[in-house]
């Protein structure tokens, strides 16, 4: 037991490293909200661009979409950072991580946001047309605040799920939250940081969670 | 909004149907139907399931797209090309069998959507319109209800009030009591009975024959795709000619 304090729990021992976890800490939540705040409505738009079914868009939007849901986020984070100057694009640790990530995030988004649009009964639209809507007013109106509802327990999980890969940009030497605590930990040779990295990061996700189990109520209507 | 070319006007008709066909691939479900509908007139359409009456109702305002053939409503022709299809639908009003209601908005917001969006009014307009038309369907104490808190009768009220509050030319039900159980039907026949009383044009596909008895000014019988006969409640559906319509009628009576 004493044992397990001592290497796991001894906070005296990270004095010395707090600025920089929290440094890192904050590159990790920055990097989280901006995957989500870039990948989210980027997927949406791709699902409203796709449901103008304009045929050589939609098959370039099915590439994209099946390419980056397949493609392992690591792959793309390195390719991003190494593969991108080749072509011209110098992108520093942190964008190319964030970037790699957040179309990873609008692939999958997209695919939620269409199956929800797909759900939503085609008489919304009948009834949202009939009245003289046009098909964007139906769709902003009528449709997509269903879609949202539906869309956010997926969306949810999916958002957090590839935040969690912002631990992948250590590999291109983003000081994030990881890359910071097990450096240290190799320093001090004691993985106490890695508890304070484990602790920092459901400090982070937790009230994320709880975040979107609120916008679920606010969008919320009663149903039978 | 689309010129007022005035085709088809004369004598008041305020829907005319005029060759129309309409097809799926390559199968023809709608052979040439030729109709018309007076100004302030109930036509009630009736005929076996698969026998193109809703079909033909909504090509009217091209919810389904004719095949061919053309379509007038005010004097304005729906099938026209360039037309501003979202101001002539708004003169169209629906009522669906599948009701159609927004579940994310109550009663009143069902109805105020399009007086705000396509009329333009302003919010407080566009309430005190959408409640005056709730209180037409008795439901103006319902206003605040979403419709997963409402019957099916209530909800296919609401369903009226929605499309009778953009004031309408004429007013096409699809089935209106289809969906409904038994003993909510009744109210929804009153609406619409008020509905005519108000001098609506109105074309209603339903099987509820005694509606259709005591309510239409004529009926239309259709049967795979085409009108067989069409009359006064009485020729079609009390005496009818045709062996048929005789077998149909026959069938219904319950």
């Amino acid at each position: 037991m004493d044992q397990i304090v001592r290497y796991f729990f001894d906070f005296p021992l990270m004095a010395d490293y707090w600025p920089d976890i929290l440094r890192g800490f904050l590159i990790t939540v920055e990097m989280s909200v901006l995957t989500v705040v870039v990948g989210i409505p980027l997927g949406l738009l791709i699902a409203i661009i796709r449901l103008y079914g304009i045929k050589p868009l939609n098959a370039l939007i099915i590439f994209y979409i099946d390419f980056f849901r397949s493609i392992p986020q690591l792959v793309l984070i390195v390719l991003a950072y190494f593969a991108l100057p080749y072509f011209g694009l110098v992108l520093d640790p942190f964008t190319a991580t964030v970037c790699a990530l957040a179309v990873v995030l609008s692939a999958f988004a997209e695919e939620i946001f269409w199956a929800g649009i797909n759900a939503v009964h085609k008489g919304q639209w009948e009834a949202g047309r009939s009245t003289g809507l046009s098909f964007t007013q139906t769709l902003a109106y009528i449709i997509l605040p269903q879609v949202v509802r539906i869309s956010i327990p997926p969306l949810t999980n999916r958002a957090i799920g590839i935040s969690k890969g912002t631990t992948l940009g250590s590999v291109v030497a983003v000081p994030e939250l990881l890359n910071v605590t097990s450096s240290i930990q190799s320093n001090v040779a004691n993985p106490t940081a890695l508890t304070v990295g484990a602790l920092l990061f459901l400090a982070l996700f937790l009230p994320f969670v709880r975040f979107t189990r609120w916008l679920e109520q606010a969008y919320a209507h009663p149903r039978s | 909004m689309a010129a007022q070319n005035n085709i088809g006007m004369d004598g008041g008709d305020l829907v005319v149907i005029h060759g129309l066909h309409k097809s799926y691939g390559t199968v023809e479900v709608l052979h040439g139907i030729n109709l018309t509908v007076k100004k302030g007139e109930a036509v009630v359409i009736v005929g076996s399931s698969g026998s193109g009456k809703s079909t033909c109702l909504r090509c009217i305002n091209r919810l389904e797209e004719p095949t061919s053939g053309r379509i007038i409503v005010g004097g304005d022709e729906i099938t026209g090309k360039n037309v501003d299809l979202n101001a002539l639908r708004r003169r169209i009003g629906m009522v669906f069998q599948s009701i159609n209601l927004y579940p994310h908005k109550t009663a009143l917001g069902n109805v105020t959507l399009a007086l705000r969006k396509v009329v333009g009014l302003s919010k407080a307009e566009a309430s005190e319109k959408a409640l005056k038309y709730l209180e037409l369907v008795g439901l103006g104490h319902k206003a605040d209800s979403y419709p997963a808190q409402l019957s099916g009768g209530q909800q296919q009220r609401v369903g009226i009030a929605r499309a009778m509050a953009l004031e309408p030319q004429v007013m096409l039900f699809d089935e209106p009591t289809s969906a409904l159980d038994p003993e909510l039907v009744g109210e929804v026949l009153n609406v619409m009975v008020r509905t005519k009383d108000m001098g609506m044009t109105m074309i209603v596909v339903t099987h509820e024959m005694q509606f259709a008895r005591e309510v239409a000014d004529r009926v239309v019988f259709m049967e795979k795709g085409t009108i067989l006969a069409q009359g006064t409640p009485e020729e079609i559906l009390v005496s009818p000619q045709n062996p048929r319509i005789r077998e149909f009628v026959t069938r219904t009576k319950s």
